[in-house]
Parts: C-alpha cells; structure tokens; sequence
C-alpha cells in the first residue's frame, strides 16, 4: 500500500463528501428533485408559493451534463494553463453558466405553465436564487472534476482508465442519484411539510398543502436551503464521501481479490446496521395509534 | 475476428442485459411518493437509482481492466452493492432521525426476513415509508445483478474494441472510453425499460409486481442483442 495512494483516496473521500453536500443543496434550493411535484401542485391546491421550480429534467440526468461539460472543458484547458486547479475550475464555471441558463428557462417554462392557477411569476425570487443555485453548483462541479482527476493519476493503484470528462459525467448521474435518494427526502418530508406535526409520513390527503409561509413574511427557497443545511445536506455529503472513499479503500489497502472480499463483509454489515436502526426507531417511537 | 470471439461477445452482452434488466426489478424505489414518505422505498426513479448504482460499479469494474472476467464482474459487484446499501442505509437515517418515522413495507405486513409487522407502524394515510430490510436485502441483490451485468458488458466491448482493426493505432484509452459509453448505453436501454415493465414504484422481490420480470427479462435479452449486433458493426467484426 502507497502511502500517497491512500491520502489521494482520501482528498477524493473529502472532495466527494463537498460535493455531495453542494449538491443537495443545490438541488433542495432549485427544487429539481422529486419534491417538486408538490410544489407543482401547491397552486392547483390553491397555495401560491415563492419557491423556485426548475424540474425539467431529473436531477442524475442533469447533473451529469454539468459535471460532464465541466470536466470536458477542464480536460480541454488542462493542454492550456498546464494548472490542473485552474483548468477544473474555468470547467466548472463554463458548467455554472450552463446551469444558470438553465434554472432561468426551465422556471420560467414551469411557472408560466401554472398560471392557469393563478401563480404569478416572482421576478426577484429568481433573481434571489439564482446565485445561491450556481455556486453550490459550481462547487458540486468542481468537487467531481477534482474527485475525477484524482482518479486519473498515475499512481500506483489508481490511474483509472477513463477519460475525465467521461469519469467526470459519471459520478455526475452518481451524485444525483445520491443526493435524490437520501438529503431530497429532507426536503419532501419535512421542510415542505414543516407546519405539521413532527414524526410521520405524509398522507395523501394534504399533499399539495406546502408551507409557504416563513417566521417573517414568504417562504422562500433560501429558506429551503437554510433548512436542509442543517441534516440532509451534511449527510448526502457524507453518503457519496464514503462510498467514494470505500469503493477505493478496500482494493488499495487489501489488493484485488480480498478487497472484493473486504467489500463483501462490508455490504453485510451495512445490511446489519439497517436491521439495528429499524429495531431501534421502532423501539423509540413505537406504533401509530389506530 | 474470429467467430468464438463474436459469439462470446454476443453472449456477455446479452447475459449483462439480462443481468441488468432483471436487477432493476429488484430495488425498491419509491419515486416521488417516497420522497415525501408517502410510499415505501428509495425516494427516486427506478431507473436513475440502478443507473447511479450501476455505474459506480461500472467505474469499480473498469478499474480491473485487463483482469479476467469474473474478477470484472465481481468488481463491478462489488461497486453497485456498496453504493447502494450506503445509499439506502442514509436514507434511512433521514427518515428516522430528520423525519421521525420507522421503515415499514406495505406490501408485506409482516416482514419476511425480520418477522417483524408492518402494518402499525405506517402512518395513517400513507403506504408505508422508509427502507426496511427486506426491502434493503432486496435492493442489495438487485446492485448485485446490476453492478455484474454492466461489469460483463464493459469487459466484453473493452476486449472487443482492443482487439478491434477500427480502433488499431489509437491509444488505449479510446478502446476503454468507448466499452464505457456502450456499457452506459445498454445500461440505460435495459434500466428504462425494466422500469416500464415494473410501472412507477416497487418495494422488491416481496413486489406482486415482481412477477412481471420474466417478461422484463426477455425484452432485455432482445434488447441486449440487438445491441451487441450494432456493437459489432461499429467494431467492424463482420
């Protein structure tokens, strides 16, 4: 085992962990994930809202095309500047352009779609927002470019033999399936519904009813963000550190076949650990009352 | 080329596409309803759920170029199961600590592998929430199948294309970077429509709907096929 493999495994670890909280965020703010649904049906439950709307596409799909524009502009300014740190950044800035452009169209696309009900378009609730989606954007962007890149090196044990717009766009779809699958559901769950009671799923019949009012004034998405920076954020970031850090970790440390082995022990315990957190939460909240 | 190399190509494709088709039948995702804990299962797509699990197996997989074939498969494996059990075991931890509630399937009222019942512990209103286990042994053998398949798939085209007149004079990462973009094609071709078949959401192999796979499995091996024929035409092997 190299010594400066394992810290290179580890700096991805790091840089996937940012990533993996910018992006949830991004997408929590953007409300791009499958929480959107009810912010697209608020207005027909007769609750106009403030909060920006920008699902045109799924969040793996879309995010792999900015990573994977980030990394392919960054492989492309790397035979300029020579500066890998550089180049990775001037790609993820071309990608948070992308994504701006983007956030402006597909909002306006959705809301306009909705003013058969009444939901007016906010101007300044775009304007508000649009920075905040395009910087946690760009530091998603440049979390898995660099994370790519790393992977990339000709060290002893890595040296993936991928291109790195290609590496770049498929921990792109990774990372949106991630950050879909775990922090979103903070989203949907809790900050969307925030005005009911804490400690239970949400039931057909009040969906559509989000919260659209804050301590001062309108709810808005900052607001959102503020919110799921508190719990899902961190740990969407956390989820992609470790499987990054993982999936490296047990080749590098124990070599090719017993890694898979190591892998293997790991999943088992993974499938353990589930069993021992469902027992717990049903031990400490107990059965709903019929 | 020779024949043997065809029909070996043409075999570890299909058998990938099948492997892949078939695992997507397997991991409980819940879709949008999920996301809000209205339904039971990963709050995602079907299909962009295998797909994030899949190619993390296929970036663990491609990392054993030049190794045999099962150590591929494996690897890819390997991959996809970690992805996916971190994942579900995460999203667990959001349901439980950021939303209060306890894992619980609405398609089985007792669970088949803890014994433990469902029923009282889903909210009124809703079709269950979370991941419990049996829908997390589940998801496991489904990155399982998925994570091989697209493993096979990326080492069948990888050796294809090295060997392939097309691509002789172009440096090694082409050959690598081309498997990679067919492995994910074919990925996507068999994740889409196994979650036509399956139809929205899907807790697992407990699933009525799992029933349906033999059918996702033949349209994947037709699917697959038709595939690995456009792979050779593009490899210039006839």
């Amino acid at each position: 085992m190299d010594p400066i493999t394992l810290g290179v495994v580890a700096l991805m670890g790091a840089a996937a962990t940012i990533a993996g909280a910018a992006e949830d965020l991004e997408s929590d703010i953007g409300s791009q994930s499958n929480p959107n649904s009810q912010v697209q049906l608020a207005p027909q439950m007769g609750h106009l809202h403030r909060m920006i709307n920008k699902a045109a596409s799924g969040e793996p799909v879309s995010y792999g095309v900015w990573c994977g524009t980030a990394g392919a502009i960054a492989a492309l300014a790397m035979s300029a500047v020579h500066i890998p740190v550089i180049a990775i950044a001037i790609g993820s800035t071309v990608a948070a352009f992308v994504h701006a452009i983007y956030t402006v169209t597909s909002h306006l696309g959705r809301i306009v779609g909705q003013s058969q009900f009444e939901q007016p378009l906010f101007m300044d609730v775009l304007t508000q927002s649009l920075g905040p989606i395009a910087a946690h954007g760009f530091i998603a962007s440049f979390g898995i470019v660099g994370m790519s890149y790393l992977m990339t090196l000709p060290l002893d044990g890595l040296g993936h033999p991928f291109p790195l717009p290609l590496l770049a766009m498929l921990w792109g779809i990774t990372i949106g399936a991630i950050g879909s699958s775990t922090g979103d559901v903070h989203y949907g769950s809790e900050s969307e519904y925030q005005k009911f009671e804490y400690g239970g799923g949400t039931p057909v019949a009040i969906q559509g009813d989000i919260v659209t009012k804050a301590p001062t004034g309108a709810k808005n998405s900052i607001d959102v963000g503020n919110f799921c920076a508190k719990y899902g954020g961190p740990l969407t970031g956390f989820c992609f550190g470790l499987i990054v850090f993982v999936s490296f970790w047990i080749t590098l440390v124990f070599g090719t076949v017993p890694g898979q082995i190591v892998g293997i022990v790991i999943i088992v315990l993974l499938i353990l650990g589930n069993m021992y957190l469902e027992k717990f939460a049903r031990t400490k909240f107990g059965p709903y009352e019929e | 080329m020779e024949l043997i190399s065809l029909i070996t190509l043409v075999i570890l494709i299909v058998a990938g596409g099948i492997c892949i088709g078939g695992g997507v039948h397997f991991i409980p995702v819940g879709g949008a309803p999920a996301a809000m804990s209205t339904a039971t299962g990963v709050g995602t797509g079907t299909a962009m759920l295998a797909a994030g699990a899949g190619l993390t197996g296929l970036i663990t997989a491609a990392s054993m170029t030049g190794q045999a074939w099962y150590l591929v498969a494996l690897a890819g494996a390997v991959g996809a199961m970690l992805m996916m059990g971190i994942t579900m075991l995460i999203a667990n931890f959001v349901y439980i600590f950021g939303v209060g509630i306890v894992p619980a399937s609405s398609k089985a009222s007792i669970d088949p592998i803890t014994k433990l019942d469902q029923d009282p512990y889903k909210t009124p209103g809703t079709e269950g929430h979370g991941v419990p286990t049996v829908c997390f042994v589940s998801g496991i053998i489904g990155a399982l199948l998925g994570g091989a398949g697209g493993g096979l798939v990326y080492f069948a085209v990888d050796s294809f294309a090295s060997a392939s007149p097309v691509l002789s004079g172009v440096n090694a990462t082409a050959a690598a970077g081309l498997a990679a973009i067919v492995s994910v094609g074919i990925f996507f071709i068999n994740s889409v429509a196994a979650s036509y078949n399956i139809g929205g959401t899907i807790e697992g192999f407990h699933d009525p709907k799992f029933k349906r796979i033999p059918k996702g499995i033949l349209a994947s091996a037709i699917m697959s096929l038709v595939a690995a024929i456009f792979v050779i035409l593009m490899l210039g092997g006839i």
